[in-house]
């Protein structure tokens, strides 16, 4: 949680304009060009410069609630910010199996140091093919504050499509979980636009 | 009675200059109790942020309150300490880093990669006795003087803080390493204090032996491992262990005792040393542990388990073999079948991998990853 | 390392949308006072001074901090009979038990700092520019334990610069022929009032100004008045 708050307070910090908070309305929403999803009341979309390749979410603001959303993350592609490079990178590769993924982000998720425990690992649809759904309960070390999450991935024709939501387990995760289990339920790839002939 | 005491730290002498010793000599004496000091001075100050950061232990998912793992490390912390018992609190801390420290304050942390990798009490003495022996002669306090000049208390006592630093820690450590003098010094009260609480002082130069196997194991070598953060390991200092140790004969080791208190958490600590992702320092570990008594089907699954997430050249085969011969010892984790399953499934030996999984899925019903490994069968029996 | 790069983010956040938040609602929509007989609980501030050393950085002081955290336990105490309701002030040692509200807190508290009294390109358009936050039920279990219907957070950062800085702070501005002004130390708080039984955030104040220097009491005086002056009291 913190470092993706440093990292839009340092763009401010920088007089960056890029910084933006932008109202994602009900209705159907295309994420990266290849995600569509349609979802039951808005949420809010915050974009910085050097957050990683995810679109974040959230209702509550970077501090109490995040939602990740992947979209077409190629081969090879570094999944989070590179701030902070003496820590270890976690990067998709397009032959993982669903237990890799899962441990590719469990590894992204406790970079900076936090416990971690998988709830729940399952088969489940997502966009449209066969992924991985689980949930997870992580601490991270300097807030103290006990997390719960639910994350959906699937790898279509090499590149990961995925979605990852983390909130404190008191009252935010229960409150948005259905919502967020309602946007992966409408999760949709679009197929790569043809090239356009001449 | 011609008492030698060692200089305490703050009087400015270098101890480089004094004589170097030999044990039959200058029987060392530990100063008595330390009293609280003004919250004004120097050392005030760090007492009250030491106390705030046990706190912060205290409260942390990272404290590993065991009912029983944690009196006995108590128990051994207080034997070594003496007259000094009651002032030390020990905190058992889930981090698989090989450290233990001792604030100002009595605050003393036992990481579980510590608690992972050393093979018996008398070892644990060792460490923890060294840092008694920090925490006696205050050389925390001159590390303070030094790092106020550099203005970063902060980060110094972030060192006694909850596992914070992790990935800094080799970084920091290296900033406000204690002097080489402090560890010598540490090293020399440590042996001694195992000695006088009646363990086998020999076994204090083996915990680093076994520590340098592991940084010499690793592929760039043994520059700044984080793993080992204030405690470089170093030929020197097992060969200086072991000649201090020469002229303390007897004491007990006791092997069975900690293998067996320590065995509820084994795989857990285990889980946490394969995910660290370091492989050759694992695999250097995991083949001196698999030599143990107790627990041998667990190293074996873990050494598997490093085997097949490394997957170059011949580690798939190496992993295999290690998780049959988990499975042949018995009593092996629940996660060695799933380990073969993925093994056998990622070289197309379907049969095999359904064989394994539903042995995983009839030993763990309940795992987190039941579905999923069902749905494996299932793709599997197409 | 973290939450001194986080307080200084924080800070500078803060900084700059000093004139925005004069605007922006100190009061959960549709609440206006704190009914009277009214029983708050007032939690353990968050307190944390440090000093600026020469080179710029700032190192906790513990001493300081201790002197602080007595000050305002003291004045706070000493405004109760001007409060017009019961506030009871909870001890460290039993706010343990509360350790996970108090995180949640601290998380919801950064956020209205940073989204809502923060620069504009920060607010989160679905709260509509009003104070709308909430812990939901996970407070009822304080208000069981301590019989309150309202509880009180506060939290102070507060740097000063040592002797050696301003030393250095005089030399800056003397050789950039008085261009230059150094910050010497800043202080930042913020103070909240959380109804127990919804969990909602009915009031929330923040400051941010130059160094406030509540070690000493006087100033701590001055420093819970300034954070508590638009308390919302039932008139």
């Amino acid at each position: 949680m913190k470092t993706l708050l440093a990292v839009v307070l340092v763009a401010l910090l920088g007089a960056c304009t890029t910084v933006a908070t932008k109202k994602i309305a009900s209705g159907e929403n295309t994420i990266g060009e290849r995600l569509q999803v349609n979802i039951e009341g808005p949420w809010n979309y915050i974009s910085a410069p050097n957050m990683g390749p995810a679109q974040i979410w959230t209702m509550e603001g970077l501090p109490v609630d995040q939602l990740r959303i992947y979209s077409g993350i190629k081969d090879g592609e570094v999944i989070h910010d590179t701030r902070n490079s003496n820590l270890k990178s976690f990067s998709f590769r397009s032959n993982m199996q669903s237990d890799e993924l899962v441990s590719m982000f469990e590894g992204m998720l406790t970079r900076g140091g936090s416990t971690f425990q998988l709830s729940k690992v399952e088969p489940s649809t997502f966009g449209g093919g066969k992924g991985v759904r689980f949930e997870y309960a992580m601490v991270t070390k300097e807030d103290n504050l006990p997390l719960t999450g639910v994350a959906f991935a699937t790898v279509s024709n090499g590149e990961l499509f995925a979605l990852l939501y983390t909130a404190p387990r008191l009252g935010f995760f229960p409150r948005h979980q259905a919502r967020v289990e309602q946007i992966a339920r409408s999760a949709k790839i679009l197929p790569t636009p043809a090239a356009p002939k001449y | 009675m011609n008492r030698r005491r060692f200089l305490r730290a703050g009087c400015g002498c270098s101890l480089g200059a004094l004589p170097a010793f030999s044990m039959a000599q200058e029987p060392w004496q530990a100063p008595p109790r330390f009293v609280r000091p003004d919250t004004a001075s120097d050392e005030g100050g760090l007492w009250a942020m030491m106390d705030r950061e046990e706190t912060k232990l205290r409260r942390s998912p990272f404290n590993l309150r065991d009912p029983q793992l944690q009196p006995y490390v108590q128990d051994i912390a207080c034997r070594l300490g003496g007259d000094h018992c009651p002032d030390i609190r020990v905190y058992l801390v889930r981090t698989p880093f090989f450290n233990a420290s001792m604030a100002p304050n009595g605050m003393m942390q036992v990481w579980s990669g510590l608690m992972l990798r050393v093979d018996n009490e008398a070892q644990l003495a060792a460490v923890l006795g060294h840092e008694v022996g920090h925490y006696l002669e205050r050389h925390s306090i001159e590390r303070l003087r030094s790092a106020k000049s550099s203005s970063a208390v902060g980060q110094f006592a972030g060192l006694f803080g909850v596992v914070g630093l992790i990935g800094a820690m080799g970084l920091v450590a290296g900033q406000y390493a204690y002097s080489r003098d402090n560890e010598r010094d540490a090293d020399r009260i440590g042996v001694l204090l195992m000695n006088r609480a009646g363990y086998d002082a020999a076994e204090a130069a083996k915990v680093w032996g076994n520590l340098l196997l592991e940084v010499n194991a690793r592929p760039n070598g043994a520059a700044r491992n984080p793993l080992f953060a204030s405690h470089p390991a170093s030929e020197e200092r097992e060969a200086t262990l072991r000649e201090l140790a020469a002229s303390l004969n007897g004491g007990v080791t006791n092997d069975d005792a900690w293998q067996q208190k320590t065995a509820p958490h084994r795989r857990q600590w285990l889980q946490e040393e394969v995910k660290r992702g370091q492989h050759e320092e694992s695999i250097a570990f995991l083949t001196r542990a698999s030599t143990r008594m107790h627990g041998k089907a667990d190293y074996l699954w873990a050494r598997g388990e490093v085997y097949r997430l490394r997957a170059g050249e011949g580690d798939l085969d190496s992993a295999l073999k290690d998780f049959q011969a988990a499975a042949a010892l018995g009593g092996e984790p629940p996660e060695t079948h799933r380990g073969l399953g993925l093994v056998y499934r990622s070289t197309h030996r379907a049969a095999e991998a359904r064989a394994s999984f539903e042995r995983y899925l009839q030993l763990a019903p309940e795992a987190a990853d039941a579905p999923m490994v069902k749905n494996y069968i299932q793709e599997l029996s197409v | 390392m973290h939450k001194i790069v986080a307080a200084v983010c924080f800070a500078a956040a803060a900084s700059i949308s000093a004139v925005a938040s004069a605007q922006v609602p100190n009061l959960a929509p549709g609440f206006t006072g704190l009914p009277k007989g009214s029983r708050v609980v007032m939690m353990p501030a968050d307190i944390e001074i440090y000093s600026i050393s020469a080179g710029g950085l700032p190192e906790p002081r513990a001493d300081w901090t201790e002197a602080a955290q007595r000050n305002f336990r003291s004045t706070v105490t000493r405004r109760q009979g001007t409060l017009g309701f019961a506030m009871t002030q909870l001890a460290e040692k039993d706010a343990d038990d509360f350790a996970e509200i108090s995180a949640l807190h601290t998380a919801i508290a950064r956020s209205i700092a940073v989204h809502h009294f923060g620069p504009s390109s920060l607010n989160l358009p679905t709260k509509d520019g009003q104070l709308d936050w909430s812990l939901g039920d996970s407070t009822q279990a304080l208000k069981k334990a301590t019989g309150a219907d309202y509880a009180v957070f506060s939290w102070v950062r507060d740097s000063h610069a040592s002797a050696e800085r301003q030393a250095a702070m005089v030399a800056i501005a003397v050789l950039s022929l008085g261009r230059a002004v150094p910050r010497g130390g800043q202080q930042t708080a913020y103070a909240s009032l959380v109804e127990l039984d919804t969990g909602r955030i009915l009031w929330f104040n923040r400051f941010s100004r130059d160094s406030g220097n509540i070690k000493d009491e006087e100033a701590a005086d001055e420093t819970v008045d300034t954070l508590f002056k638009n308390f919302p009291v039932a008139k």
